[in-house]
């Protein structure tokens, strides 16, 4: 059985690929750990910058308020059946803090090496953790999870060029090169050369795209691209997000969401899911 | 010696340089927006006096509280004023992207963009070129160069004419400049802008788009026609005096927001505003307005609201 979701996710993985080689511990023949291998640095702590989509990230919505969405009729009618009161009553708080949807809510993150193959991600909000597990998912068997199954991979031009054509690869012209690796050497060290994490999760339990009951089912697929980049001295992440789920989303649903990194973690503070809403 | 050497040499050289880069950082192709996030601001266009999300400081306030959205019926010039550089990617438009190349050394020296709405065009310089003096004329699109960082491209924006944040009046002034970072993941394109401007914010906003590879687009004509669409005497700009706007609480009666919320602010932006925000008087019990903008692509079936 855990070998049958092993391969479930891997395949997954490979559908929702790019034209990017990637790599899971490390590019073969260099021997580094995906830790070492790391192109870009993500570890830190990083907060929510809250410039889109805003009253629907704030705040919840009022039921029916599905706009931006491309959900089924199926989706919608499981939309309008939410009802907050109940979802309180019942313990659902959380549903809105699965991997489809947790890093739209507003918080703090903090990213760390669990191990030399595997980031762990925590966000304050809602008290989740989420582990990207490199080369193999850590958790593909038993019960589906909140923050599901995921497997990561770093994505990295130079890695590309180097194992799809040794031509290009020795052309400096070639956008993005600045490995400069002379034929018939090791691959180009990618360490801080600029690159993506790739992520796949799956595995999921149902729950909420948007915190007044959109729905996404226990099929869904999320592919995560995070890339970092700098702007007027600070540094940003952000976070490309596909939510792939034929029960729920005609064609898959696409955000991205940025996060600012912070110097430390003293406005870090764990909380509850919470359900806010507007009116007293 | 010499001479076979470059004999032999010379040919191997002139093929490899003629090879074409294989990885994932050509955007030339036709791009589709996904409007999966905003997208009743960014498609039919936003409410009145909506500045939720965006760290202007009072003094764009001031400039978005005053505006009449009667202003582009009546003031001709505004018709076909195309979006500014740093929105453009944010509207509603299609995209055809081409790659520049130079002739001879086959090096990347621009990418060219073109927007079907109001055909919009803009060349982003790879070629090392530096930005033209201060004193150099100010257009929509701006000036642009860019530099690669791995499979990011970074570019930068400056001589922008004033334009807008928002579609309702929340201006951006000609001393902004803008830097965007382009990445593609398959056939994926995220856009992020990170727009600086001394005049109307009070810290770099930072917003992203993305857009999906459609082969099968082709951009037609998007051709513009002007003329007075609601009698006024000339030389009349719809306008609101300060403090005289009627119409600035209706996206917070309408959505059952705070109305201290949604006059927007860097403060705004962070997690912590959760828990300092006030309540609003009122929460609707369903969704009455825009609710299912984008969700199916037919359009938003606005309901009218009772003002």
């Amino acid at each position: 059985m855990m070998r049958w979701k092993s391969s479930l996710l891997a395949a997954a993985f490979a559908m929702s690929g790019t034209s990017a080689a990637m790599f899971a511990q490390s590019p073969p023949g260099t021997g580094l750990t995906a830790k070492a291998a790391a192109p870009i640095d993500l570890t830190g702590y990083w907060v929510s910058v809250v410039t889109e989509d805003w009253r629907y990230r704030m705040l919840t919505a009022p039921k029916g308020d599905y706009y931006s969405i491309p959900l089924t009729p199926e989706a919608r009618k499981v939309a309008d059946t939410w009802d907050a009161a109940r979802d309180v009553a019942q313990g659902k708080q959380c549903m809105a803090y699965g991997a489809p949807a947790i890093m739209r809510q507003p918080s703090r993150v903090q990213v760390a090496w669990d191990s030399e193959n595997a980031l762990k991600v925590e966000i304050d909000a809602g008290k989740q953790i989420r582990i990207f597990a490199f080369g193999a998912p850590r958790q593909s068997a038993g019960e589906p999870t909140m923050q599901g199954s995921s497997i990561a991979q770093w994505q990295s031009p130079q890695i590309t060029r180097f194992y799809t054509s040794k031509i290009s690869a020795q052309d400096p012209d070639t956008p993005g090169f600045r490995g400069q690796t002379p034929a018939g050497s090791a691959p180009p060290d990618t360490r801080k050369l600029g690159g993506t994490l790739k992520v796949v999760t799956t595995h999921l339990k149902p729950g909420y795209l948007r915190n007044n009951g959109v729905p996404y089912s226990a099929n869904a697929v999320l592919t995560e691209y995070y890339d970092i980049h700098q702007d007027a001295g600070q540094e940003y992440m952000v976070i490309t997000s596909i939510v792939e789920d034929p029960q729920y989303l005609y064609v898959p649903w696409v955000v991205s969401n940025q996060f600012r990194r912070e110097p430390d973690g003293s406005k870090w503070k764990l909380h509850d899911c919470e359900l806010i809403l507007s009116s007293k | 010696m010499t001479i076979w050497l470059l004999r032999v040499s010379l040919p191997l050289i002139l093929v490899l340089l003629a090879i074409p880069a294989i990885g994932q950082d050509d955007f030339a192709g036709e791009w589709a927006p996904l409007f999966h996030e905003d997208n009743p601001e960014r498609l039919p266009g936003p409410e009145l006096g909506d500045y939720m999300g965006i760290p202007i400081n009072e003094a764009a306030r001031l400039r978005g509280d005053s505006y009449d959205a009667d202003r582009i019926s009546v003031v001709t010039e505004y018709q076909c004023r195309p979006h500014g550089g740093d929105y453009s990617l944010r509207g509603l438009s299609n995209m055809r992207i081409d790659s520049i190349f130079d002739p001879v050394t086959q090096n990347l020296i621009a990418i060219h963009t073109r927007m079907n709405f109001q055909e919009m065009e803009r060349t982003i310089w790879l070629d090392g070129r530096p930005h033209p003096s201060a004193m150099a004329p100010h257009t929509f699109q701006g000036f642009s160069t860019a530099t690669w960082d791995g499979n990011m491209l970074n570019v930068y924006t400056t001589h922008l004419k004033e334009s807008y944040l928002r579609r309702n009046g929340l201006p951006r002034s000609a001393k902004a400049t803008f830097r965007e970072h382009w990445v593609r993941h398959g056939n994926y394109l995220t856009v992020i802008t990170a727009i600086t401007d001394p005049a109307f914010l009070t810290e770099t906003m930072v917003r992203s788009q993305t857009w999906i590879l459609d082969p099968n687009q082709r951009l037609g004509r998007d051709i513009c026609e002007y003329g007075p669409e609601v009698p006024a005497p000339r030389g009349v700009v719809p306008a609101h005096l300060p403090g005289a706007n009627p119409f600035l609480h209706e996206v917070a009666n309408w959505y059952g927001l705070p109305y201290e919320a949604t006059r927007g602010g860097a403060e705004t932006l962070y997690p912590e505003y959760q828990s300092r925000m006030p309540k609003a008087d009122t929460h609707p019990e369903k969704c009455e307005r825009y609710c299912d903008c984008g969700n199916t692509g037919l359009g938003c079936n606005l309901t009218p609201t009772k003002r």
